[in-house]
């Protein structure tokens, strides 16, 4: 239902109704709708990356390489400096014999 | 099946759009495309290149929240309130760099300053049509707060029900209700010497 414009109370009334219809509302361009068209698409189109897949998809896969290779970097079993120094000492040590042996 | 579309209701298209159809999209632009265009022009003091930017904006934001759309409201509330947050902000990051109420366009598309008006030198009532007055409303309009400014605008022109502004603003309806009345008084104060009748 169309209300009129006699109830003051809920409208600017017929005197202010009329002036603020003076400046008249914009319509949009005729154009509009191609254009908002056309930037869906381009954005739609940027989001995506390679193979026609989800720019978050992407990031998200590597992101997920990266952290699996640096646990199993981070998991590789290492020699402590107690075993790393015996084996040099027990190197050291045969040299040594192996010398006396040789009469040098 | 084109023609059964066609008279398809706002609803039905976002369930459309929410399962990807972009013709759907295009109905509702074309539909409503005057709609949120004026709301956005009116709000932010005239077309052009922002009042157009703004309402693809908004229709872009529609097509990104169709999946979760709940139709509790009317579609058109739900638009009208995305309009509304889109232009605040809007307004907002503008006002950072310049005080928005102080400018209004004129005719030409350029912006006058308040306080720099032309004087109007002859009886505005000569020429209630004429130039002086567009330009005293558009002035007027860009004084009002954004809140009384949109809701004159959705109660003059879209012709809302102050339930559904309401909902737009996020305020009760008496608060709704109360923008108006002072929406009112500011114009009246303003507009006061282009009064036909006295008051």
């Amino acid at each position: 239902m169309k209300m009129t414009r006699n109830d003051e109370g809920d409208r600017l009334g017929p005197e202010l109704g009329r002036l603020w219809a003076a400046d008249p509302v914009a319509k949009a361009p005729p154009w509009f709708a191609a254009k908002t068209m056309a930037r869906l698409r381009r954005e739609e189109e940027k989001k995506r990356g390679w193979l026609g897949l989800p720019r978050w998809a992407l990031i998200g896969t590597g992101a997920a390489i990266l952290a699996v290779g640096w646990l199993r970097w981070e998991s590789q079993p290492t020699v402590g400096d107690a075993e790393l120094f015996a084996a040099l000492d027990a190197m050291v040590e045969e040299d040594r014999e192996i010398r006396w042996w040789a009469g040098l | 099946m084109a023609s059964e579309r066609e008279g398809d209701g706002d609803d039905v298209l976002v369930a459309r759009m929410g399962q990807g159809d972009e013709e759907a999209l295009r109905e509702l632009i074309v539909r409503h495309q005057d709609r949120v265009y004026g709301t956005v022009a009116k709000m932010i003091g005239g077309a052009g290149p922002d009042a157009e930017d703004l309402a693809q904006q908004v229709f872009l934001r529609i097509w990104r929240a169709a999946s979760s759309y709940r139709s509790e409201a009317k579609f058109t509330t739900w638009l009208m309130t995305v309009t509304r947050n889109l232009v605040f902000s809007f307004c907002e990051s503008r006002s950072r760099r310049r005080e928005v109420s102080d400018v209004v366009l004129d005719e030409e598309g350029e912006e006058l300053e308040i306080g720099q008006q032309p004087v109007i030198e002859r009886n505005p009532r000569d020429d209630l049509s004429g130039k002086e007055l567009v330009r005293a409303v558009k002035l007027a309009c860009a004084h009002l707060p954004m809140k009384q400014r949109l809701v004159v605008h959705l109660r003059e022109h879209e012709e809302m029900e102050f339930s559904e502004i309401a909902q737009v603003l996020g305020v009760s309806e008496l608060g709704a209700k109360s923008l108006m009345f002072r929406a009112r008084e500011n114009l009246k104060n303003r507009l006061a010497e282009f009064f036909t009748e006295p008051k």
